[in-house]
């Protein structure tokens, strides 16, 4: 509560008497140059304390993103000696490359069938997980755990399970099914996709299902109790309360997710090593193979900025679209 | 703490932070113990670990028992080296070392049970010889060829001495990555120990006319064969009344896939035919193909250095891999070496065609280390027979030591490759149960100690001699990772269904790309030049040139 009105005195008011005792206040700073030096480094503390951050990125950022455009337009080619510019070659290379034109389709499918199966799995786990019950925290901690494995360690461990012929996985479906397993999980079409969704699933659905259950507990629950008093359905319910809710936290947790899936990289490098032949090289592996088996380094560069270009246009969508979601709330 | 202790307590907190933020005497006695903890920080780091790394790689010296062929071996490596002969490349290449004591040099070896060698063998006995110690960078066999590239390209001198395929020296080389050895050779070395190598090896580090490293690894494959399933009676009537001629380890690739698909129809599930290393960028694809390639005839490039696969040699090679296949244990196609060996060692399988290892592991060798007691103890020992691969077989891989171009200390780098190479210290080294490094030195091959190792040793050690004998080389040319990984994508389409034709012509499409991209008419060259070494075809093998080595 503030006061109704302040002690006479209690501060002192600009004039002549202010002023006053404003100059006998004993100066801090000498005058002359050590002062003006003093100073100068007050007012240009904060920058001097940004500074070390400010290099460090543009060392590590700006940098060798200049440097890659550079490389994208010479010769940069462990194979072939000199740096000589060759305009758009790296890219006309990568264009006309099959291989790399593959690779975007597989990014493609890979990416939306992971981040579509993520998805729903997340949020089916977390309708399951918003309503307290016994053994809650326990199962939610189970959940999660696969969030902080390394990829490349969920990679290998899923190439063991499914490895014939030492793998179980096909011995314990034979006994679930009754009959005799015989799929080659890595190196069989479309087995092999199913396999890199599944181990992607497996991994980040956790993330999917932390987000969304963040946004189902941030919805009102007496909007709940209204539609409930009204008689509402559950499908009702969930398609004209949860769903426009939670829509939200369901595009930014896509939108984050399909950041990460479109660089699939080391469950691919783990599990099939991009076969057969070249079936399962996403964009990630094949600039990496390009990049760092064959090193032909300026291709790849050039065709990293392809790909960036490519990534930008899809997430500035839906990055864009969040955006506009956000304002209208 | 009572109630007083706890509000004289918060006092004398509050206090201290008081005066600290005053910057009273509180600060200047904090930067003075800041400064005092720094200090004795520097000076641990460097006086503690010194004596701490000494302790460590004095205790990890794993000398085998004297009385054992290994202990024997090594202490010979040790007489060599200390004792001489004078005129010996250890003896020498220890004397000379010794001047760099104190110095580190950092090692690139291939992750795993390759890199136990340095780590517990001959980095800490060199150390203990020269007080040089060593540094190794375990990196996986692609990285072996991508991180020096890597470093070099950063200027880094990250790295002294390179494990490298001898099919990656031109592209090295050229690259300006590791550095030729002629000088450090007339200045340290016996040139004697260069007749010590088995004619295949001997010209392998070469290129341009230079010694660009030595040749440390002899990965020559070879045909292993249960001999009890070939010489079982039954087996061997039924084989003779349904081909009308005896059960034998296969001479030609169609005698192996028809071999392999009688046993996999007689024995499955309990046995299968045969096992391959058939998975995607596990190595293995494009050494099998090339090697039955060149058995059936066929060339790389023709004058014109335009890609020869899509050829009759590369249908036919296919026709017999894939039949090779389809007589196989299940999964066959998911396999890496080391599942081939793990069925294999558990008597899943009748024959595989490997790596040396695979010799010393049949016989349970290996496994008596504890470093290598994850893979199984061997089923079959005793009951292994070897055998030449069909046709030719390939020396696949195989390791070049090369000096980094980049190395601070190239002279001490230089001298620990000629002693681990010499022949006495190599051959310790290739005895070693969980090193991977394979017989190469006529001296490997006829030593008594290595051919006591187990009661077989020595047919094993005769047969990887005549494997050499008949051996096809990797092709060693710039470009070689790439033609390469073509191979191995055509080979991994091709298990996956693609038709042959159809996975033959993309890949000679893409080997005219790598051709280009390096000048047809350099890589023409750089051909006519592998033209030359014996193994560089299936007509010009050590043997068809009269210089096979016969081991008595």
């Amino acid at each position: 509560m503030a006061p109704a009105a302040l002690p006479a005195g209690a501060f002192p008011l600009p004039g002549k008497e202010g002023m006053t005792n404003a100059a006998s206040v004993p100066q801090r700073r000498r005058p002359g140059r050590d002062g003006a030096l003093a100073e100068w480094a007050d007012r240009r503390l904060k920058w001097l304390l940004a500074a070390p951050a400010i290099l460090l990125i543009l060392a590590l950022s700006l940098y060798p993103l200049l440097f890659s455009i550079w490389v994208s337009f010479i010769n940069y080619d462990f194979t072939v000696p000199g740096h000589a510019f060759v305009g758009l070659k790296n890219f006309q290379q990568v264009i006309g490359d099959p291989v790399a034109r593959w690779s975007l389709v597989v990014t493609l499918i890979l990416s939306s069938a992971s981040v579509v199966t993520e998805f729903l799995l997340g949020l089916a786990l977390a309708l399951a997980m918003v309503k307290p019950f016994r053994g809650r925290g326990v199962a939610m901690s189970v959940i999660i755990v696969p969030l902080f494995i390394s990829p490349v360690i969920v990679g290998q461990a899923w190439a063991l399970l499914l490895q014939r012929p030492f793998g179980p996985t096909n011995y314990l479906l034979g006994k679930l099914l009754g009959m005799d397993v015989t799929i080659s999980w890595l190196t069989q079409t479309p087995w092999n996709f199913i396999a890199l969704v599944v181990a992607d699933a497996w991994q980040w659905t956790p993330f999917m299902f932390v987000i969304l259950l963040a946004g189902l507990t941030s919805i009102p629950q007496h909007i709940y109790e209204a539609a409930e008093l009204d008689g509402v359905e559950w499908l009702d319910t969930f398609i004209f309360i949860t769903v426009p809710h939670l829509a939200p936290m369901m595009l930014l947790a896509v939108t984050f997710r399909l950041l990460d899936a479109v660089k699939l990289f080391d469950t691919i490098f783990m599990l099939t090593g991009g076969g057969p032949g070249t079936m399962t090289y996403s964009s990630s592996f094949y600039l990496y193979t390009v990049g760092f088996q064959q090193f032909h380094l300026s291709q790849a560069t050039a065709g990293s900025w392809i790909f960036l270009a490519m990534t930008a246009i899809v997430i500035g969508v839906l990055v864009r679209r969040l955006m506009r979601v956000e304002a209208a709330r | 703490m009572d109630e007083r202790a706890k509000r004289d307590f918060q006092a004398g907190l509050s206090a201290e932070v008081d005066a600290f933020l005053r910057g009273e005497p509180t600060r200047r006695e904090f930067i003075r113990r800041f400064g005092e903890m720094a200090g004795m920080i520097a000076l641990s780091s460097g006086a503690v670990p010194l004596f701490a790394q000494d302790a460590l790689a004095q205790a990890a010296v794993d000398l085998a028992d004297p009385g054992t062929p290994l202990g024997k071996a090594q202490a010979a490596a040790l007489k060599a080296s200390t004792e001489g002969p004078a005129d010996g490349s250890a003896f020498r290449a220890v004397q000379a070392a010794k001047k760099y004591k104190g110095v580190t040099l950092s090692m690139t070896y291939e992750a795993g049970l390759q890199a136990l060698d340095p780590r517990n063998f001959s980095g800490p006995v060199w150390e203990q010889l020269t007080g040089i110690k060593s540094n190794v960078v375990e990196l996986s066999h692609p990285d072996q060829y991508s991180k020096p590239i890597a470093e070099h390209i950063a200027n880094s001198g990250a790295y002294d001495i390179l494990d490298i395929e001898p099919a990656w020296t031109p592209a090295m080389a050229d690259g300006g990555v590791i550095q030729p050895l002629d000088d450090y050779i007339a200045k340290f070395m016996n040139t004697a120990d260069f007749d010590d190598y088995h004619p295949i090896f001997k010209a392998l580090p070469t290129y341009k006319g230079k010694v660009w490293g030595f040749f440390d690894d002899g990965d020559m494959f070879a045909l292993y064969y249960r001999k009890d399933i070939f010489e079982d009676p039954k087996l061997k009537d039924a084989y003779q009344k349904k081909f009308n001629k005896p059960l034998a380890p296969p001479a030609t690739w169609e005698d192996y896939s028809q071999v392999a698909q009688f046993i996999t129809d007689q024995m499955a599930p309990n046995v299968y035919g045969a096992a391959h290393f058939r998975k995607a960028s596990a190595p293995g694809n494009q050494y099998d193909f090339l090697q039955q390639y060149r058995a059936n005839g066929g060339v790389f490039f023709n004058d014109k250095m335009k890609a020869q696969l899509d050829s009759a040699a590369g249908i036919k090679t296919f026709q017999n891999m894939l039949a090779a296949n389809k007589a196989s244990i299940p999964g066959n196609n998911e396999l890496d070496a080391v599942s081939v060996w793990v069925a294999w060692l558990q008597g899943k399988v009748a024959m595989i065609y490997s790596w040396p290892p695979t010799g010393r592991m049949s016989a349970n060798y290996s496994q008596s280390a504890k470093a290598i007691n994850f893979v199984p103890q061997s089923a079959i020992a005793g009951k292994v027979g070897y055998a030449l691969v069909p046709g030719n077989p390939e020396l696949a891989v195989g390791y070049n030591k090369a000096l980094a171009a980049d190395s601070a200390n190239p002279e001490a780098a230089y001298l620990f490759m000629q002693w681990a190479t010499s022949p006495p210290v190599s051959l310790a080294r290739c005895m070693l149960p969980y090193s991977l490094r394979d017989p190469y030195r006529l001296s490997h091959y006829n030593s008594s100690l290595y051919q006591s190792l187990w009661p077989d040793a020595k047919a094993y050690l005769a047969n990887l001699a005549n494997s050499a004998n008949n051996g096809l080389l990797d092709m060693i040319m710039p470009g070689w990772q790439d033609y390469a990984l073509s191979v191995d994508r055509m080979c991994t389409a091709v298990w996956a269904g693609t038709d042959p034709k159809a996975a033959l012509q993309t890949a000679s499409a893409e080997w005219d790309q790598v051709t280009e991209r390096l000048g047809a008419d350099s890589q023409k060259a750089f051909y006519a030049e592998y033209l030359k070494l014996p193994g560089s075809s299936a007509s010009n093998t050590v043997e068809k040139l009269g210089k096979g080595v016969k081991i008595d």
